[in-house]
Order: structure tokens, then sequence, then C-alpha cells
């Protein structure tokens, strides 16, 4: 159990500085990727994939439905912004409500099987909620997607944001995806997060040690789910669509790629995947319609020369020059 | 008192420095502007399964284009085409297309290949009031909740095509079951289709057998078509649920007893089939290249398309890639300029002939009025070279009298 030492009480100086790192790393990147649009989707997926990663990386349960959570989050503040006229900032916390609500639903019932089981039942659930949104024509728009949820300007106390307008668009996002990153890497230090590395690493251990694994198991089912359902919020106001592809087992499957490829188990590791996977999913398929072939190559080689994924790789190697 | 030099404070010295390199700058700028190109963005589905179509739109977009650019541009100004993979998803529709309005700075965008795509498509242009023009079938983008001033629809819609198709097949005590995928396509072309059975009178609808999206056998859903005895079969789904059911209801003999039709008879999906699978099958299209010996502006389209493409001829998805394309040029260039104002008020009732004949913009939704192809794949036997696919059965004309009323469609008249 080398991942989880002394977690609990002293973070060490790479755990203190990660979030401050990412967010300098965030706070340029509008002008180093190719688009702020992609830079957005960069911001949101890394959220997503990050939230996926605290149950899959630290708590070690390989979920295949997190689209449910993401598009949880997204018709939650989609359908508050075009259905009910709610307020920007009500409706992202209506969709964060919504997704943490399907979250304890599906963890409770899915965090009774383990292994493939586990990722089999949630599968099942995640394509079910995909068919209610796809029937629930009213609600949803169906096939169509959700529209009809543009916002073009934030109202914050006296001041008023042109959210239309990329930049302010970006950093609006940036905020509330650091401050999600903050959170969630205050967690992973504090007791919690030492204990469902424990879990991880030893079930049996820690439930004889008294813990609640079950408890415990929900807990960051639900704190993933809430997570995620951030991310499909801010999608939402990103994209001012909901698309039904949202809810798809394929953009669960997503989470999954861009957690392997940066490195499931890091904490920064998602957010690489992420980045890397849209950087290179934008740049070839401007350069050739063949960029499946492509990105489909790269993520076999990473996963046979780089198993512990780009960002894990660098992390086992400056921890292996230190010892 | 005279100031010097040395009594100006610090800011008005760096306010008045910085002015005096921005204004070359600006200047420089606006100089520019005039002659930079007029990019055009054209999301469209280069992977997925319309891959055909979309590669086929690209290259009939960019002979609008090129002929654009031949003729001088506007004022000298040439267009270009930027194309943008769309994958077929909305939410990576979306993203393309703000890239393209912030990073590209397009003047208009022309694409989208289906239903929930040219919405999203749609979504993000309206709000940043940029043209848009919508090359695929949709009823939902022109009614009053998704349109938008600088929406426009340049292709057919299901109402339209299933109408025309069901004036053309439905007659009076006729017995009619429909097949159709269950989503947004198929539901909107059996609605079409109801509706027109209802203007018609006395054709019965005795069946509406709904099949889930993507269905790949049709075996549970045969007999019940065959169970009610009806004379016509439509079938409303694309791609590849189109080619599965219609060649299991073939296998299954339901074209012994009944006529199968369906909305829309592609070009290149006969070609994916085989001629005996689709023998005989009657469906409707916006164009197809053989109208060319009576409408002479499909003769100059299919003359550039050969002499670009060795020969080879336009797919009905192409020529709505090279009409939404030259139908802005055009109103451009009738407008003096890519103002979005100007160009909106050009296209508005605007009378075009781009590649099939006469169409009319309709001012109040933006919808394109035109001719609907009813056509009839042949048989192998009756095919003359690797193209001739599909007689031409008629040409309905576009008339105001075939679309929805716009008050109908929820805009104030």
């Amino acid at each position: 159990m080398t991942s989880a030492r002394s977690e609990a009480h002293e973070p060490t100086r790479a755990q203190r500085w990660r979030v401050p790192l990412v967010a300098a790393v965030l706070a340029v990147l509008p002008w180093i990727a190719p688009s702020q649009a992609l830079a957005v989707n960069i911001l949101i997926y890394g959220l997503y994939a990050t939230g996926f990663n605290l149950l899959f990386g630290y708590m070690g349960l390989l979920s295949f439905g997190h689209a449910a959570f993401l598009g949880a989050g997204a018709y939650g503040a989609g359908i508050a912004l075009a259905r009910f006229g709610v307020g920007w900032f009500g409706a992202i916390a209506i969709g964060v409500a919504a997704s943490g609500l399907l979250a304890v639903l599906i963890g409770a019932l899915s965090i009774r099987s383990r292994g493939i089981y586990f990722s089999m039942v949630t599968l099942a659930l995640a394509q079910l909620v995909y068919y209610v949104a796809f029937q629930a024509e009213s609600w949803t728009g169906g096939e169509n997607g959700l529209r009809g949820l543009t916002v073009s300007s934030l109202r914050i106390g006296p001041l008023s944001l042109n959210f239309l307008d990329p930049t302010i668009k970006y950093y609006v996002i940036f905020g509330f995806v650091t401050a999600a990153l903050w959170a969630i890497s205050r967690l992973l230090n504090s007791p919690f997060g030492a204990t469902i590395e424990a879990i991880r690493e030893n079930e049996g251990r820690a439930q004889a040690c008294g813990y609640d694994v079950r408890r415990m198991k929900l807990m960051a089912f639900t704190l993933s789910g809430l997570v995620c359902g951030l991310a499909g919020a801010l999608d939402a106001l990103h994209l001012s669509i909901v698309p039904i592809d949202t809810l798809y087992y394929q953009t669960s499957g997503l989470a999954v790629m861009m957690a392997l490829l940066g490195g499931a188990g890091t904490f920064l590791g998602p957010f690489v995947g992420a980045a890397i996977f849209l950087l290179i999913e934008d740049s070839f398929s401007l350069w050739t319609s063949h960029w499946q072939l492509f990105v489909g190559a790269i993520f076999i080689l990473a996963v046979l020369f780089l198993p512990r994924g780009a960002w894990g790789t660098l992390v086992a190697w400056r921890a292996d020059r230190r010892a | 008192m005279s100031r010097t030099l040395t009594d100006l404070d610090r800011r008005t010295v760096l306010g008045g420095g910085l002015a005096a390199l921005a204004a070359p700058a600006l200047l420089l700028r606006a100089a520019r502007a005039a002659d930079e190109p007029i990019r055009i963005g054209f999301p469209t589905p280069l992977t997925g399964p319309f891959g055909a179509e979309a590669k086929d739109q690209v290259r009939c977009a960019q002979i609008a284009v090129d002929q654009f650019n031949a003729a001088g541009g506007l004022n000298g100004r040439k267009a270009e085409l930027l194309v943008r993979d769309d994958k077929l998803n909305p939410g990576e529709a979306a993203t393309r297309t703000l890239e393209l309005i912030e990073q590209d700075h397009v003047a208009c965008i022309v694409g989208s290949l289906s239903s929930s795509v040219q919405l999203a498509v749609n979504e993000v242009t309206k709000a940043r009031g940029m043209l848009y023009v919508s090359i695929s079938q949709s009823d939902t983008i022109t009614e009053a909740s998704d349109f938008g001033r600088t929406t426009f629809h340049e292709a057919l819609n299901p109402h339209m095509t299933a109408g025309a198709v069901a004036r053309h097949v439905f007659k009076p005590g006729m017995k009619v079951a429909i097949l159709l995928a269950d989503y947004a396509y198929g539901n909107e072309m059996a609605a079409g289709f109801r509706r027109a059975a209802a203007a018609i009178g006395g054709v019965e609808i005795v069946l509406e057998q709904k099949h889930p999206f993507g269905t790949a056998d049709y075996s549970t859903f045969l007999p019940r078509l065959r169970s009610v005895k009806p004379d016509v079969v439509c079938i409303c789904n694309f791609g590849r649920d189109q080619a599965n059911s219609i060649k299991q209801a073939v296998d299954f003999g339901i074209t012994r007893q009944a006529r199968i039709v369906v909305p829309v008879l592609l070009y290149n999906q006969r070609l994916a089939g085989s001629p005996e699978a689709f023998e005989g099958i009657v469906g409707g299209a916006n164009y197809y290249w053989t109208i060319e010996d009576r409408v002479p502006s499909a003769k100059a389209f299919n003359d550039a398309y050969r002499a670009a493409n060795n020969g080879a001829v336009p797919s009905d998805y192409g020529a709505y890639g090279y009409s939404g394309v030259r139908l802005v040029l055009e109103a451009m260039r009738r407008a003096g300029g890519v103002g979005t104002d100007a160009v909106v008020r050009e296209l508005e009732g605007y009378h075009y002939d781009t590649c099939k004949g006469p169409e009319t913009m309709r001012a109040c939704d933006h919808q394109a009025i035109q001719s609907v192809l009813i056509l009839q794949s042949k048989a192998k036997a009756a095919m003359k070279s690797a193209a001739d696919l599909f007689d031409v059965l008629a040409i309905e004309e576009g008339s105001e009298a075939n679309l929805r009323s716009c008050a109908d469609l929820g805009h104030k008249t």
C-alpha cells in the first residue's frame, strides 16, 4: 500500500500544490489550445474524468455508467433553464443536485455487486436513464436534444457578464472547475481519502479495521456523481444544448479512456488524459478523416507502453528518482 | 503656463503611446478585412454512417465556392470553405461551430446532416446572430421555437417529402401500413404521411409499427405488417435501418401483396444496397442527376461536377451542399457585403435557381419552397450504367400549398 502512505495527516508538498499548479496551467490554456471552445471542453471533460477517477482510481470501482451523471447534470441544469426559466446559478445547483440524487440511487443499487458485475449493473442502469430521456420528449427534447437554454449574460450581483464572449465564458467555467478540484483535493487528503484508498487496496482488511465499507462506497459513488453532474451542468451552459448522446454509453467509455490515458489513481492524470484525448482528436480530425485510426493506435500504444498513463508514468518516474 | 513634456503624467504618455501604436494596427486590420476571404464554415459528418453523403456535400460545396471565385468573388474578395468533421454528434457540431465563429471568424455557416445536429448548430448560430443555412431534413428547425432570424432551411423537410410521395402513391380506398424508426426522423416522416393521407381522404392507416433506432432484425415486425393486408407499406427509417428493413421485407414477401414506399430514396443508400433489394421501390428526393434533360441549371451543375470528379455524377445530398453555399454567396454578392442584416434581407423571399429549377425562400419561416422528385428504383436489367439507378416518375413542382403554413408553425403572421 504505497500511495495511501501518510496522506491522511501530512499532505506532501506535491499534494498541497497540485491544485494551484493545475489552476496556473488552466489559466493560460485558452492561449495555448487551438481554440477557446476546445479549451472549455478540456475543462469540462477534465472535471468529468476527475469525478470518474474518484471512484475508479481511488476507490477501485470501475463504473461503465458515468454518462448518466454527466447527463443528469446537463439535463437538470438545461431543463431548469429552458423550461422553468431558473437563473444560471440556480440551474447549475439543480443540475448538480439531480445528478447527486441519481448517484445515490444508482450507487445504492450497484455497490451490492463487485468487479465486472458492478460495471455491468452501472452500465445497465445508465442505459435505462438514456432510454427514459429518449422517450420523455416533452421534457428532454428526445433525440433532437434539449434546446432553448442559451445563457447570453450572467448577472452576478450588480455585474453583468457577456457569456457569449468566449474568454469570459472560459474563466467563469474555469472558476467552477478550479473550486471543484480544490474541494476534491482537500477531500482526498482527508481521512476519508485515506479510507477509500484503503478499501481499494484491501476491502476485507478495511472492514476488519472497523470501517463501514458499504457506506464509504456509497459516499464515494455519490461524490463522484456530484462532480460529474457539475461537469454536465457546465457543459449545458457551454454548448447551450444538451444532446441525447451525453447519456449514451460511449460517453461513459470516454471517461474510462481519458482516465487510463492520463493515469488512473493520480490526481491530475484524468485531467491530463482528457486534454491529450481532446487535443489529438481535434487536431487529427482537421488533418484527416481517418483520425479514429490514429487515436486508436495512440491509445493502444499508451496502454502497452505507459500502463500508468501519461501523467502516472511521470509521477512514478519522479518518485523512483527520489527513492 | 505652458506644459512641457515633463509635466505630462505617466498615464497620459503611456495611453498616448499605446494609442499611437494601436492606430496603424487598427487601420491595417480594417484594410485587411476588405481583402480577407469570405469564410464559410461547413460542419458535416465526414466520419460515421453518413460519411459518403458528407464527402459529396464537401465536393459540391467546393464547386460553388470555385465558381464564385472564378466569377470575380465579391468585388474581388474571394470565398473560402472551412470544412469541419462534426462526427454526426450534436455536441461536437456545437463545439466546431463555436470554433468557426470565434476562432475563424466565418461569415456564415452552411451544413450538417441530421435533425439533432442541425438543431444544435442552429442554437449556437442564432444566439450569436450568425447566418446559418441548414441542408438536411427537419420539420422542427423552421418551427417558431427553434427558428431564428438568421436560420435558413435549404433542404426539403419531412412534411414536404412524405407529402409528395403520399400524393403520388396514395389513392382513396387504400390501406396503408407504416413502419417507422422511433426517433425524430421516423416520427416526422410518419406524421407527414398521416397528414397527407388525411388530406387525400379515404386512405386508411391500418397500422403504425415502431421499431427502435438501429434495429438489425425485423422478423418480429414484418408478420404484423403482413397480417393487416396493406396496399402500401411506408418504411420511415434511414441509412442502415432502411437497407436492413427493405431487404428483409422483400425476403419476407411483402412486395408480393403491397407496394413499398420510402419518404426519401437516396442515391448513395441505393448504391450501398443492391438493385434487387430496392427494385420497384418508390421514394422522394430533392435531386437526381437525370433531371438535367429538362432542367438547364441541373445540366450546368452536373457538368461542373463531372469536370471536377472524372465524369461522376453528384448525389442528392451533394446537391444540397452546392445549393446551400451558392445561395448564400449569391445573396452576399447582391447585398454587396457580408453584413448579416443585409444578407438576411436579400434571402427573404428570394427567387433562385441553383441546380434543380426555381426555388423560393419563404419569408416567414425561411423554408425553401422547391420541387420534390418521385423516384422508382430500377431493376438491374434496366440499368444503362452504374449511375443509372432510378426512373423519375414525377416531379411535384414547389408550391406553398405543400408546406405547413407559417401560422401552423407558430410564426406571427
